[in-house]
């Protein structure tokens, strides 16, 4: 699985996205002490806490799909404040394939969404990248669960995203398969991408964070 | 914008596609219980006659209610909605998509099985027509009103019911309008003051539908 087909990053602007004094709720509870974060293009950060503690809730926020009930986020970009979208990709527990559909149509369909057409070999290499070739025309609810996995961060092959932001994207891969996502996410915070993850007892990815973020009690 | 309409409706329209059991399920629904009127009212044609244009009228409705939970429910609980909501396309613009896969998929089926339901009832051959105007005027809104619904009760474990509870006092106005279309033309009398309202229902539903829909998913998602 070779790295050399990652999306280059067009333009170097230095964007940051900020997040301050944040905080989520759920039953109208807080979940979590305010957390504050600064995070550039070429930075890790890492989300930690025990189960329940909002680790999901705080980056569901973050990509839009939630809110918070204190403070916020910002994001700094020089040319558009207001592009957060355009620029990060989520991918969740609920991973967003289609059972119905092949992994070429669902990689095709979370494409165009995005606004990046691409070419059907352009999808297959991607494919191919993350371990599911010949699986083109299979349905997406064939797939192992792990298989699975890799379909949903397959799209972050093909959209040319900055901010990857992942919940737990290493269970249920496979050990190659976690080697591979490693060596992924590395060369994607090398080339003046960010992430912000959770992950549950991963040393190599704590030890490589830039930002250790422990969600506690408020 | 556009093309990222298109290509949620195709999706909608595809995954629809390969669950046929989705498009077959209202319309067996249909005929299971068409068949049941004549044994448990034991009339001949005459009573039939004068009930078809309720009956039709109900069935089509009530056949479309059943598959309205899944709209948004699917979607929420496979992690897909947040590959449109969060693609920039606006909110009720994806509603509209949705709602036009699910019109297609089932709407659609639904208005071209009628005549079938409609003969078994013994309808007049010259009600037919305003039969399938008024479901192709009612069908858009069933789906319309389905998407606000669906929105509502995607994140709840057994929705159906209060979909049901909560869409049914909004549809009855169209069931007034339609069946009253087709019990006035077989009367002898005009439909068009009917069809009228109805067709306003539709520009209704068409116009707020989509902002109530968005507005019940963005609720759904804090």
């Amino acid at each position: 699985m070779s790295l050399n087909n990652l999306n280059p990053h067009t333009s170097l602007q230095s964007t940051i996205l900020h997040i301050s004094h944040a905080q989520c709720q759920k039953g109208g509870e807080p979940l979590f002490a305010p957390i504050n974060l600064r995070l550039e293009r070429g930075e890790m950060a890492v989300i930690s806490g025990r189960n329940g503690s909002g680790k999901t809730t705080l980056l569901e926020a973050v990509a839009g799909l939630g809110s918070f009930c204190e403070g916020g986020m910002e994001f700094d970009h020089p040319d558009s404040p207001d592009s957060w979208l355009q620029h990060s990709h989520y991918v969740g527990h609920f991973l967003g394939n289609k059972a119905s559909l092949t992994c070429l149509e669902n990689l095709n369909f979370a494409a165009t969404m995005n606004g990046s057409s691409s070419h059907e070999n352009q999808l297959s290499a991607a494919l191919d990248q993350v371990g599911l070739g010949g699986y083109e025309y299979h349905h997406a609810g064939d797939l192992s669960a792990g298989q699975k996995k890799r379909l949903a961060l397959s799209r972050l092959l093909i959209l040319n995203k900055t901010y990857w932001l992942l919940d737990e994207p290493f269970v249920n891969l496979d050990v190659a398969g976690c080697d591979w996502l490693f060596e992924c996410i590395s060369h994607h915070i090398n080339n003046g991408g960010a992430a912000l993850l959770t992950a549950h007892d991963n040393k190599r990815i704590h030890e490589k964070a830039d930002h250790l973020i422990h969600l506690e009690r408020p | 914008m556009g093309m990222k309409f298109w290509v949620l409706l195709q999706r909608d329209v595809l995954v629809a596609w390969r669950k046929k059991s989705n498009i077959y399920q209202p319309l067996v629904f249909q005929l299971l219980i068409v068949t049941m009127f004549p044994l448990g009212l034991g009339a001949g044609a005459q009573t039939l006659q004068k009930i078809a244009p309720a009956v039709v009228w109900i069935l089509a409705l009530i056949s479309t209610l059943i598959t309205l939970e899944n709209i948004f429910k699917d979607d929420y609980e496979d992690g897909s909605l947040g590959l449109y909501v969060l693609s920039g396309l606006p909110l009720p613009v994806a509603v509209l998509a949705k709602a036009g896969a699910h019109w297609l998929t089932t709407g659609l089926p639904v208005i071209l099985f009628a005549p079938v339901i409609a003969v078994l009832l013994h309808l007049p051959g010259y009600a037919y027509g305003v039969l399938m105007l008024s479901l192709l005027m009612a069908t858009p809104i069933f789906s319309l009103l389905g998407t606000v619904g669906s929105a509502l009760i995607m994140n709840l474990k057994n929705g159906g019911m209060l979909l049901s509870v909560l869409i049914m006092p909004l549809l009855a106005p169209v069931l007034i309008f339609g069946a009253g279309a087709v019990l006035e033309t077989t009367l002898g009398n005009n439909p068009n003051g009917h069809l009228a309202l109805l067709a306003g229902c539709f520009v209704l539903a068409l116009t707020l539908a989509p902002l109530a829909a968005a507005a019940a998913i963005k609720v759904n998602l804090e």
